[in-house]
Order: C-alpha cells, then sequence, then structure tokens
C-alpha cells in the first residue's frame, strides 16, 4: 500500500496469480472492456509471439473519493509458465491482495497445485504467506467440458478455506465479483491494522 | 515517509512536506538539464510526482513497465555478484532517452529527454539530484497513526459501496 498525502492518493497492488493459460490475462481484459474509460488506465500487455504473457499485465483501475481519499488499485498479471519464475517474484514485490486463478479442466489439476506452491514459496520467501495476505481463488472455465467438481478442488487447493468464485472469465462470469472479493479482503485487512 | 512492516503488511506513507520537497528538487532537475519530463515514482510503479510535459504519455502506464524494468535489471545484477543493483538503466531511442536511476527508500526517477542533449549533463544533475532526495527521505519523519487514520470501519464501508456502484454492468 502506498499513501500519498499530497495528492490524497491510496494505492493497492493486486495480482493475478495461477498457471499457464489459466485466464489471468482474460480477467483483466474483460475488466478493461467493461468499466467505464474514466474509471481506468489503458490495458499493458507484454506478451511473446505467441500473445502468451511474456513479463505482465497491468491495468489500474480508480474509484471516486471516500473520505477526501482516492483509492487506486494497481492489477498485475504474472507469466503462468513454470520459466519465468523470476518475473513472477518480481512483480509480487509489495503485493496487498492476489487472485489465484486456477483452470477447471481435470488435465491441469497438477498445473494448478504447483502454482500455488510457487506462489507460497515465493510468499515466504518474501517474509509473508497465504494465511497472512488477503487472497481469493478464482475457478475459472467453468464452461468446458471434462471440468473437476467444485468439491474435488476446494479439497485440493483450498487448503486454507479462502473466498472462491466460479468463473468463466472470456465471457465475463464472476470477473467483477472476483474483483470485488478480492478489494474487500485488501481493505479489510488495512481496516483491522488500524482498528 | 514511513515504511512500516506491521503483521506482514507493507505500508509506504509520504507527507505533503516530503511531496513538496522532492517537486522542488525534480523542478530544479529539470532547469538545470532541460529535460522534457522527469517522473518521480515508487518501486513498484506508484508515480508519486512529475516535473515537466506528460502531453500524450500514459504516466501510470510508463512508471509501471518502468519499475518493473528497474526491478528486472536489479536481478540481473545479483546475478552478477552487483548486491546493490545496477545504479541506473539508459534507454537510448531515435528522438527520446530514458535515464532510470535508484533513488533509495523504495524510489526511483526517471528523466525523459530529447537525444540531442548530452547524457553526461543529465548523469551529472541527476547524481546531484538524488544526493538531495535521499537526504530529504532520511530526514523524513511522519506520524504513522495519523497517516492511516482515515482506514477505518467508515473508509471499508464506503469502499464496498462506491464498489458495488461503479462496477454494476
Amino acid at each position: 500500500m502506498f499513501v500519498n498525502h499530497a495528492l490524497q492518493e491510496i494505492n493497492f497492488k493486486i495480482v493475478y496469480y495461477g498457471p499457464g493459460l489459466s485466464g489471468k490475462t482474460s480477467n483483466l481484459e474483460y475488466i478493461y472492456t467493461k468499466l467505464d474509460p474514466t474509471m481506468r488506465s489503458d490495458l499493458v500487455t507484454l506478451n511473446t509471439r505467441e500473445e502468451r504473457t511474456l513479463y505482465f499485465d497491468f491495468l489500474q483501475l480508480e474509484l471516486g473519493r471516500i473520505k477526501g481519499k482516492k483509492p487506486r488499485f494497481n492489477l498485475y498479471t504474472v507469466p503462468g509458465q513454470a520459466y519465468y519464475q523470476f518475473s513472477r517474484k518480481i512483480i509480487l514485490r509489495g503485493v496487498d491482495g492476489v487472485v489465484f486463478v486456477a483452470d477447471s479442466q481435470q488435465r491441469r489439476m497438477g498445473e494448478n497445485l504447483d502454482s500455488l506452491l510457487d506462489l507460497e514459496k515465493n510468499l515466504i520467501e518474501m517474509g509473508s504467506s497465504l494465511q497472512q495476505l488477503p487472497w481469493v481463488i478464482q475457478y475459472n472455465k467453468r464452461d468446458l467440458p471434462h471440468i473437476e467438481s467444485i468439491a474435488a478442488m476446494q479439497k485440493k487447493l483450498n487448503f486454507f478455506g479462502t473466498q472462491y468464485h466460479e468463473a468463466v472469465a472470456t465471457k465475463g462470469g464472476a470477473v467483477i465479483n472476483t474483483l470485488k472479493a478480492i478489494i474487500n479482503e485488501v481493505v479489510s485487512k488495512m481496516t483491522v491494522l488500524v482498528d | 515517509m514511513k515504511l512500516a512492516q506491521a503483521d506482514n503488511v507493507q505500508k509506504l506513507i509520504l507527507s505533503e512536506d516530503i511531496y513538496n520537497g522532492v517537486a522542488k528538487i525534480l523542478r530544479e532537475l529539470t532547469a538545470n538539464t532541460g529535460a522534457k519530463t522527469v517522473v518521480f515514482c515508487e518501486s513498484n510503479g506508484y508515480p508519486v510526482t512529475h516535473v515537466g510535459d506528460t502531453k500524450g504519455m500514459d504516466l501510470q502506464a510508463i512508471s509501471a513497465l518502468a519499475a518493473n524494468n528497474f526491478s528486472a535489471t536489479a536481478k540481473m545484477a545479483s546475478m552478477f555478484g552487483e548486491g546493490s543493483g545496477f545504479k541506473y538503466v539508459f534507454l537510448e531511442g531515435h528522438d527520446t532517452n530514458i535515464y532510470i536511476s535508484d533513488v533509495g527508500f523504495n524510489f526511483i526517477l526517471l528523466v525523459i529527454f530529447d537525444a540531442s542533449i548530452a547524457l553526461g549533463m543529465i548523469r551529472i544533475f541527476t547524481k546531484k539530484a538524488i544526493g538531495s532526495l535521499s537526504e530529504l527521505l532520511a530526514s523524513a519523519k511522519e506520524d504513522e497513526q495519523k497517516s492511516s487514520q482515515f482506514l477505518d470501519l467508515e473508509f471499508k464501508t464506503l469502499l464496498s459501496e462506491e464498489l458495488d456502484r461503479s462496477l454494476k454492468l
């Protein structure tokens, strides 16, 4: 969190994490296309030639003034492929909350778990952890065939019992609810600290 | 300015006095070098303040890209045994150059200037400005309670209502 008293701004950083092709960029693209342009920045994407995320995607969401302060939420995605581990560590620096985007297809369960463990390992190296950081899970691609049941995914991935949403990010299903959920979680955590 | 680690939540808070001091140093740097734009950013990419022409620039995106670019070079530096990271990154274009430097205290400085301006001059005056900024930031003290006292239950409730209103699609 970064507070700029002179400009009355309060900035939060939210990172969309998860395995490659789970739909992290689709979440940001949907938010970008649906929100009023006065509320958001341009969508910055750094892609490979194959249209896969190379470094990160970035989108800033700005809300109206609340108690005189202007809240800004800086949304980032990380590249999901295993060999971009250093990029993920860089993007996670200063993170206030995480959306873990899991792929619901049965054949991707191993990659979901690997990515979640990678996230936990990186957070621990930063002096944080999934037990301390606000985070939510998004079970994405619920419209595809051969998907895992929610109960099975909960058992495999949600071992801390965090909030989850069932989504179809390409069509927008639950994208906004996931965003609202992580913002509320992040602000709640800050509120608890102050109180 | 205050960097507090409370229950593993990082809070970086910049007071109005420090903000004004930073803006003054940036104005001097711009006047001394003729740089087109100077941007002072938090190291996670939040643009704090800037001086000069920003027409056609998306400062949020530029700051995010510059900050993450700088972090990537810091990682490369550690792989070469340069523990404290590289001091600056220089991007040379046909018409525009960008000089990105580490200020310390979780801040970076972007100097965007015309390619006709000598790099040496930019380096000298940027180094001087970083010295002044470091001094200013090191002397900063902030009452943390005052800084974050707006983050109360009322703020949380109002934000939740604003989210529902703004994100109603």
